[in-house]
């Protein structure tokens, strides 16, 4: 019979031993798990118990033997992945910051300058990863406050965690000091650090 | 020289309490002192004593200390002041000043650990508004850490784990495994990403969960640390007289911890903790066991639980994301008193 021998670790690791010897082993099948900490043994016991497993115990000079037999019953359980795509998300970031230089995107016709840089916005939200930082000056202030059409957009980014970074001396330019809705305001030498130490840096 | 602090401890943070079982059994036999400026005592199970100064001030007393949870000294400190001075924001109170509380095995670690040790701590605690302004060292391996502090608060503004309401939705502000995480990291099981995630939870203030709970009269509330999410709902649904659900495929979890626990990574204190409370729960027939079992991980400077009306339910977690607690979210709900004090769900 398959012998796991756990002598000499502390938990989790017996239990980590036993889980994977569990999942390797067929229903009906045994082996035989070895543990001389006291605790240990206490805790394997109720796992096994909540994890349906049949296990017979003797013990001898400080070490417990258990000889473990699967059995069809499993414990109650979804699977890793499953519950991974509940609700909660964590959300991934990339290795790159966005610089918002202006309240358009491109050059061309204003109306649809500001269209485009709304609908850029909202679409960093889908994308796979979040970028680290967004980064606002000039013009680019503009869209972060209350009353612009995209501030709800960068207002989820930043619950996402995306860090927002206002260049104080813009907000300050344009007269917004008391109509910024969103992010931190920022140093020139704050901006300058995060884009110098971006792996890419994009300016829609 | 470059120390490890992990290779000094067997369990670390607040894994490292004493069982609230045998805990409960000791202190049964210690007499509570009567006097009616003491407005929060242990007989709620609750965070931290409140004292009454006068009809407009009031003290919020609490310490804690635990052994290592991390390699690093200075990153160390940091979590164990932001853990000690967490029961003050969790009672609605502002933290003001604080002693160390220190024991360092001076002949077997080189000075400048203790001192790196302090630096984290008074960086925290510097960061919390909170002046350290003394302290006491004993000669003791491990090395153990953390602060005893004192806080203000209004005496008729205090949050308790008395304060839940029937009706009332239950908020989490910070997503748990902490104790899964480190117990992998030691047997080498878990990411750079997910271990810097926990760090990054430890060591983040309840102060910006405090404010939005101070903001909204939040009356009900505890913090989440060695006892687990379910040792923790316990002592607030008792002192409350309520019973509480959780639905626990809401509860916010940090990075793969549900994958460790799958694979056996259980911690010895979520055994501790599951002995003490499961007379008093109710699990669902079809509960999942790996999330059954971080109900009952213990969390190092874990996040704020509290009760709150529906109606203000949305307003406060739409303020908790913006405030940078992004994964702050609605885990259950109060009832009036059942058979069981906590049903815990899917």
């Amino acid at each position: 019979m398959r012998i796991v021998d756990t002598k000499g670790q502390l938990c989790p690791a017996p239990l980590i031993a036993a889980k994977k010897a569990l999942k390797e082993t067929a229903a009906g099948d045994s082996f035989i798990l070895l543990t001389d900490n006291r605790t240990s043994f206490d805790n394997l016991s109720r796992f096994l118990k909540d994890n349906k497993a049949d296990f017979k115990v003797s013990e001898s000079g400080g070490v417990w033997t258990l000889t473990i037999t699967k059995t069809t019953g499993d414990a109650v359980q979804t699977k890793a992945e499953e519950y991974c795509t509940s609700a909660i998300s964590h959300f991934e970031k990339g290795n790159y910051v966005v610089a918002l230089t202006s309240d358009k995107m491109g050059d061309g016709d204003d109306e649809l300058g500001h269209l485009l840089i709304s609908n850029f916005i909202k679409a960093l939200k889908d994308l796979n990863k979040l970028p680290l930082h967004m980064v606002f000056y000039n013009k680019g202030v503009t869209l972060a406050v209350k009353d612009s059409p995209v501030i709800e957009h960068i207002k989820d980014l930043e619950k996402m965690g995306v860090e927002i970074h206002l260049c104080a001396t813009c907000v300050n330019y344009y007269k917004l000091e008391n109509n910024v809705a969103v992010g931190t305001l920022s140093n020139m030498y704050s901006i300058a650090e995060i884009m110098a130490s971006a792996g890419n840096v994009i300016r829609p | 020289m470059k120390v490890d602090l992990l290779q000094m401890v067997e369990y670390g943070g607040c894994s490292a309490k004493i069982s609230p079982k045998q805990l409960e059994e000791i202190l049964k036999y210690l007499p509570l002192p009567k006097d009616p400026n003491i407005l929060v005592d242990i007989d709620t199970h609750d965070d931290a004593g409140v004292y009454r100064v006068n009809d407009d001030l009031a003290l919020v007393l609490t310490t804690d200390f635990f052994p290592p949870v991390c390699s690093d000294p200075y990153e160390f400190g940091q979590i164990a002041a932001a853990n000690s001075i967490s029961d003050v924001y969790a009672m609605g109170g502002d933290p003001v000043l604080a002693l160390n509380i220190m024991m360092f095995p001076a002949a077997k670690l080189p000075m400048e650990v203790y001192a790196d040790i302090i630096k984290g701590g008074f960086d925290k605690a510097t960061e919390a508004g909170v002046r350290i302004i003394g302290g006491h060292t004993i000669d003791d391996f491990p090395p153990k850490y953390g602060l005893a502090v004192v806080g203000y608060i209004h005496p008729e503004k205090i949050i308790t784990n008395a304060g839940a309401r029937p009706g009332d939705s239950l908020i989490l502000t910070k997503p748990i495994g902490t104790g899964v995480i480190l117990a992998g990291h030691r047997l080498e099981m878990v990411s750079d990403d997910d271990l810097a995630e926990a760090k990054r939870l430890m060591k983040l203030l309840n102060k910006s969960g405090a404010e939005v709970m101070k903001k909204h009269n939040i009356r009900g509330a505890t913090d989440i640390t060695g006892f687990g999410l379910a040792g923790h709902a316990l002592k607030m649904a008792k002192a409350s007289r309520v019973s509480l659900k959780i639905n626990m495929k809401d509860v916010p979890l940090i990075g793969n911890s549900y994958k460790l626990i799958d694979e056996g990574c259980i911690p010895g204190a979520s055994f501790r903790n599951l002995d003490y409370a499961e007379k008093d729960i109710d699990f669902a027939s079809d509960l999942d066991y790996n999330l059954k079992m971080i109900a009952f991980d213990a969390q190092t400077s874990g996040g704020l639980l509290f009760s709150v009306s529906p109606d203000k339910m949305n307003q406060i977690l739409k303020e908790l994301h913006s405030a940078g607690l992004r994964n702050s979210n609605v885990i259950g709900s109060v009832t009036d008193p059942k058979v069981k004090y906590i049903y815990l769900n899917n």
